[in-house]
């Protein structure tokens, strides 16, 4: 009788025990941020910090995709809109020429063999993930076609410190987009986005060449 | 290669070919992309079919064939006794199953990772000195790179078949899901950034959604090792994260790490099933 209720609580034990159990989400976590830690070893402590996460970012890395209850949501924007920054001229449309050469630039802060690319400025990288001109074929989709940005929406002040922002932080409007927080991260200046603003709504330039 | 000549004339042809008769070409798409509401000819897919016709990395997989069996290394041995999970030698059916977990390392390994600990206990190579040739150049070849289409191609016909039988494997599993997700760097980019959706592209670079298992059936069970067109030699997975890596403006991957590995084995175990094809054919 004894054996036989021993055995009850015996074989399920065993079989959990036994079974595929995966471990539990801290422990992942922690195993996880480990390997981050010592996964790069040809660059130094300087460029390493790249992989340390801030706290918009952690929040953003749920398993199957960040899920935001509207509180969290809430302090990812108020990050992002407490730390934008804007050009020292106060102008927030530059040169869309200057913004043409920019947005079809997908290069730097690439590093390679422990060395970060030397260029002098950083491309915008637009055009690897959103269609601008509707000429240029060589466009990504990973963002939704600007196509006709400015035609749409007009080019007023509103128009361009909207633009202007939501290319300095992303986030600031749509927290854990996949967009990157260009101006926020530092990986754009001011000026090159106002540059880049030029080029979304000046009727001049590609975008708004409709025909 | 010393049958590059030979190949540079075969991608001419094919080029002549492409542009000959662009309309007459035909590709699983029937040829025809969609680009934001353009349609243009898919002149890329088309010459990933020619070419996986007539797949260069075959040479790779014979030239990995001679240095697996080929006594080399301090210690003049090769690699018949080298157990990539199936028992010393045995090639046939372990890419299938890899990654895995290894008892006299103590460790989860992939193919690569595997090779190397065989390549330096077995054969006596510096651990440095693989690393350093890890990803060959148009004037050097990679041992590895050859060595990992061999042993690829060995699974061809099966299905891919990650079992996680093992507390380590797990633990590696869900590790790598955890990475997949983890958004870092100036680009606030993690692998479903890019890999997240379906019919997506970075400028024409086609993107695999790596959350849908009928894409990583496809993309892992044909994927790498590949020949490579635009690098003209077979790149390995390592390769591959190494330059996802590059391009999220990440610190250069450590060849081997333990993240490395995770991400693998989280990516292969979700291709279970697909019928391994390589080494595949990729831009």
């Amino acid at each position: 009788m004894t054996k036989k209720l021993l055995l009850l609580i015996v074989l399920p034990v065993a079989w959990f025990v036994g079974c595929a159990t995966f471990p539990d989400a801290q422990s992942t976590a922690d195993r996880a941020e480990h390997m981050v830690r010592e996964a790069h070893t040809i660059t130094g402590p300087d460029l390493n910090r790249r992989t340390v996460q801030d706290a918009s970012q952690q929040a953003c890395s749920a398993v199957g995709g960040a899920k935001l209850t509207q509180q969290q949501a809430a302090v990812i924007v108020k990050a992002a809109r407490d730390n934008i920054q804007y050009p020292t001229s106060g102008k927030l449309a530059g040169d869309w020429k200057i913004g043409a050469r920019l947005i079809a630039d997908g290069r730097g802060q690439r590093i390679i063999n422990g060395k970060v690319e030397a260029l002098k400025e950083n491309g915008a990288l637009c055009i690897n993930c959103h269609a601008m001109d509707r000429q240029e074929v060589n466009a990504g989709n990973l963002g939704p076609a600007l196509i006709g940005y400015g035609a749409q929406r007009g080019n007023d002040e509103a128009v361009a410190r909207y633009t202007y922002e939501r290319i300095y932080n992303a986030w600031a409007f749509m927290p854990c987009s996949n967009m990157p927080r260009l101006g926020a991260n530092g990986f754009l200046t001011p000026e090159q986005i106002a540059h880049v603003v030029a080029y979304l709504i000046d009727p001049q330039s590609p975008v708004n060449k409709l025909q | 290669m010393h049958s590059a000549g030979g190949f540079i004339v075969l991608v001419a042809v094919m080029v002549l070919a492409l542009t000959a008769h662009p309309a007459s070409a035909q590709n699983k798409a029937g040829g025809l992309v969609k680009n934001d509401g353009l349609t243009k000819h898919d002149d890329l897919a088309v010459g990933r079919q020619m070419l996986a016709e007539d797949n260069p990395g075959e040479l790779w997989v014979e030239r990995g064939r001679r240095l697996f069996h080929e006594k080399r290394g301090a210690k003049n041995a090769s690699l018949e006794k080298c157990d990539l999970g199936l028992g010393p030698g045995v090639v046939k059916g372990v890419f299938a199953q890899l990654p895995r977990y290894f008892a006299d390392t103590n460790k989860v390994q992939d193919l690569e990772s595997r090779l190397l600990t065989c390549m330096v206990e077995l054969q006596g190579f510096k651990r440095e000195e693989i690393i350093r040739n890890r990803f060959g150049t148009l004037d050097r070849d990679s041992d590895m790179e050859a060595l990992v289409s061999y042993i690829g191609a060995q699974s061809n016909g099966m299905r891919m078949d990650v079992r996680l039988t093992h507390a380590q494997e797990r633990e590696m599993y869900k590790a790598g899901e955890y990475l997949f997700y983890r958004r870092n760097g100036p680009l606030d980019f993690a692998c479903v950034t890019c890999h997240g959706d379906s019919g997506k592209r970075i400028r024409l670079q086609e993107l695999p959604n790596m959350t849908k298992a009928e894409e990583m059936r496809e993309i892992i069970a044909t994927g790498w090792p590949a020949y490579r067109g635009t690098h003209s030699t077979v790149r390995t997975m390592q390769h591959r994260l190494y330059d996802c890596f590059w391009q999220m403006r990440l610190p250069d991957l450590g060849f081997a790490s333990d993240l490395s590995v995770a991400i693998t084995t989280y990516l292969n175990h979700s291709a279970n099933g697909g019928v391994i094809k390589l080494p595949g054919v990729r831009r």
